[in-house]
């Protein structure tokens, strides 16, 4: 996991900064070539047929144009303050020289967009992080109160009894009663009734109980990466409410495959979480 | 008739709680609120690990390396028959729910709702699950930051996936 996410990071900034050396290598974004537009008026100059307001500023030898955002500018112009990170912002172009009503102008440099890229990708993304988990508070907040009643109705109790026999094999490190069990069934059994949003609450349920059977605090145990195996392979006969919303009345057809596909995966990820369990117990009883 | 079972649940689950707790005597509110109040703290215990993935997902993504990958393994596809684009929906899927849910969406514009590339990425979307959120989810709630063997597994499950549905979809859908 550390490897994977450090290496994430790593090979992005390698891409940007590799993409961005390339960009300027080729001067993919023309900088230093200038423009051509026309004037119009006082007011307003012509570029490949559009008409942008602007207004010339400046004395001889040193004048701009400086053009304000409207929703008609052409694409050049919008892709070269996207670029930039200052989309929708006053745009100045340099003026090179002047005909008569032609003027020759540079747009604004354009460097290092990658790089820009992925350092607001880094930032938006740590807030949209946040915005995720202040939205999951109420999801939670509702499966847990309406779990907290199931189980003082037993009903959770009761459920165990009947799950139990089913998965206990795959998860033999759990004792007989353990409300661990419970949770378990109950997240799997939101899963396979492809209520996603119960499911998450109910999962982490699951891992508080397994935790407290854990030996190691901050490592997984076997039971948890069962567990988790069971839940990314994802295990669900009714089609999420996503894809409902998505697809409308094509799901059904969709079913089929979907329950196909998941079937093996699941079966996958089972039995690959039963070899890494049996091969870690060889590798302790060799040490021991 | 599936669409309507699968909204019904929902409701019939809440109040079916609720009844079988008054049943029981059980003090519905109370106990809801005393269960509801964990929701608070689990959810902000997640924000570190889910900051940690999502921002290393996003530079990916931003970057260009991802884009890179999906050009690479465009060949690959276009051999089978499959149309490359659903190469998107294959790297993504693991990594990010919301950017599978945008990439389907994406792709039923392009194509419609009936062509085999968005059966087959409708198909891989349902199949399986964002294995790093939900490492990020599940582990980082209870403080668990070494995960063992479950990376591997729960990518292995992924790819299973992701390859069963391309030949299912294949095989059912054209």
């Amino acid at each position: 996991m550390n490897k994977i996410w450090a290496g994430l990071i790593i090979v992005s900034f390698l891409f940007a900064i590799g993409s961005d050396i390339r960009d300027e290598w080729f001067n993919i974004h023309k900088n230093g070539n200038p423009i051509e537009v026309m004037v119009v008026n006082e007011n307003a100059i012509s570029f490949e047929q559009n008409i942008v307001s602007a207004k010339l500023v400046g004395e001889k030898g040193i004048q701009e144009l400086v053009l304000s955002y409207s929703d008609s500018w052409p694409t050049k112009f919008v892709e070269n303050a996207e670029l930039r990170g200052k989309a929708r912002e006053t745009l100045r172009l340099t003026v090179v020289s002047q005909k008569g009503d032609q003027i020759s102008a540079l747009l604004p440099q354009v460097h290092v967009v990658k790089l820009r890229a992925i350092t607001t990708a880094a930032f938006d993304m740590a807030e949209t992080a946040v915005k995720i988990a202040i939205g999951l508070i109420g999801v939670m907040a509702l499966w847990l109160g309406l779990l907290k009643i199931a189980e003082e109705s037993n009903l959770v109790r009761r459920l165990v009894k009947f799950v139990h026999p089913l998965i206990g094999k795959l998860f033999p490190d759990i004792p007989k009663d353990h409300p661990a069990l419970a949770n378990i069934s109950l997240n799997l059994t939101a899963n396979i009734l492809g209520l996603g949003n119960a499911a998450t609450p109910l999962g982490i349920k699951a891992m508080e109980e397994l935790q407290k059977l854990n030996k190691n605090s901050d490592t997984a145990s076997d039971a948890m990466c069962m567990f988790l195996a069971i839940n990314t392979s994802s295990v669900q006969l009714l089609p999420p409410v996503t894809l409902v919303a998505l697809m409308g009345v094509g799901v059904s057809e969709l079913m089929v495959s979907i329950t196909l596909a998941t079937i093996i995966s699941t079966v996958v990820g089972i039995s690959g979480a039963l070899y890494f369990r049996r091969k870690s117990r060889k590798m302790e009883a060799n040490y021991a | 008739m599936l669409n309507v079972l699968s909204i019904l649940i929902l409701p019939i689950m809440i109040v079916g709680i609720i009844l079988v707790g008054l049943i029981k005597k059980v003090p519905v509110y109370e106990s809801f609120v005393s269960g509801a109040k964990e929701g608070f703290d689990i959810a902000v215990r997640i924000i570190p690990y889910l900051v940690a993935i999502l921002f290393a997902i996003g530079m990916f993504r931003a970057s260009g390396a991802m884009d890179f990958l999906i050009y690479l393994l465009s060949p690959v596809f276009s051999w089978m028959g499959v149309s490359p684009e659903i190469i998107g929906m294959a790297i993504v899927r693991p990594l990010s729910g919301s950017g599978s849910v945008g990439i389907l969406a994406d792709l039923i514009t392009q194509f419609g709702e009936d062509s085999l590339v968005v059966k087959m990425a409708a198909t891989m979307f349902g199949s399986t699950e964002t294995t790093f959120y939900v490492i990020a989810v599940y582990f980082g709630a209870v403080g668990i930051k070494k995960v063992r063997y479950a990376l591997k597994v729960g990518l292995m499950a992924d790819f299973t996936g992701i390859v069963a549905s391309i030949l299912i979809s294949l095989w059912l859908f054209s």
